[in-house]
């Protein structure tokens, strides 16, 4: 009798298929042997598939990564940089501008002419102040 | 099986790279040696992958990966069967916090991890490939340029004398 040999390694892997996977299971119905050998066979496979993963020590994967990567990280810090520029100006802005306030026309005006008053080169070039006349009745 | 070439090597890099160190890991039982290959694998396909072809994406970097690894051993003037130290070396053990978690996990196969080690080198890479990698048949056939049937044959061969080792 022929015995399944690898034929048992590659059932447990699930690389039989068809004519050969009918044919193999029929003999292993059959064949003591083979089916002591499929048993210690799974063991085994088990055994080494149970080994533990080790990771990739740290360190290994960024070094090489670090060639690939730092456009990105650059690209990342200028954005972030440049995002806190603008806000901070922003800011400054903010505290150095007055707040807004309220002024009637009449204050504003008499600044004005106060102004006026100290520095002419401030008001108009030239104020033209009608002539008043009496006009005869 | 036909797969897509991922888009840069950097991608490789975060989908393969603890396959490639765990299989230069199982294959040499030495930390320093996995970390190198891991390397120069990477060198390696981000140098190839514009020249990469549509095909099988696992085959190719493994075919990569397995030479690589014997260049190296060539490179060391080793052979690729010469026997390994018995203890697994305990990396960063002062430096890394939790090392003794870590290795405690490592040495829980060490029995199987040596038994390998003796293995004759053809039968503990398809082994290796197959359990630990996990790549098909048809894949390891094209990373070690073998036919199926031999690739078959050496994973059985290699399953039984790990098992007389074992037992």
């Amino acid at each position: 009798m022929r015995h399944s040999g690898s034929q048992i390694s590659a059932y447990l892997d699930g690389e039989l298929t068809g004519p050969e996977l009918a044919d193999f299971l029929h003999h292993l119905g059959e064949c003591g042997q083979c089916s002591d050998e499929l048993l210690e066979t799974q063991e085994v496979r088990a055994a080494v598939r149970s080994l533990p993963v080790i990771e990739v020590p740290a360190g290994l994967m960024p070094a090489t990564e670090a060639e690939v990567l730092p456009l990105h990280r650059n690209r990342g810090f200028w954005v972030s940089t440049a995002a806190a520029v603008v806000i901070l100006i922003i800011a400054i802005a903010a505290l150095v501008t007055p707040a807004p306030a309220t002024i009637s026309v009449d204050e504003l005006n008499s600044r004005f002419a106060a102004r006026v008053s100290l520095d002419p080169a401030f008001g108009p070039a030239k104020v033209i102040i009608p002539e008043v006349t009496e006009v005869a009745e | 099986m036909t797969e897509s070439a991922p888009l840069d090597w950097e991608e490789v890099a975060r989908v393969h790279g603890r396959k490639i160190y765990n299989f230069a890991y199982r294959l040499t039982g030495n930390p320093n040696d996995a970390a190198d290959l891991v390397q120069e694998v990477l060198l390696r396909v981000r140098k190839g992958l514009e020249r990469y072809q549509p095909g099988s994406f696992e085959g190719w970097l493994w075919r990569i990966t397995r030479n690589a690894f014997l260049d190296g051993v060539r490179k060391e003037n080793r052979r690729p069967t010469s026997p390994l130290p018995d203890e697994v070396d305990r990396w960063d053990l002062a430096h890394s916090p939790g090392a003794d978690v870590e290795y405690g996990r490592i040495t829980l196969g060490d029995d199987i991890q040596k038994a390998l080690l003796e293995l004759p080198f053809e039968f503990r890479e398809a082994v290796v490939m197959c359990d630990v990698v996990g790549l098909s048949y048809d894949e390891i056939a094209v990373a070690v340029a073998v036919p199926v049937g031999t690739v078959r044959s050496r994973i059985h061969r290699g399953r039984r004398l790990l098992r007389e080792k074992l037992s």
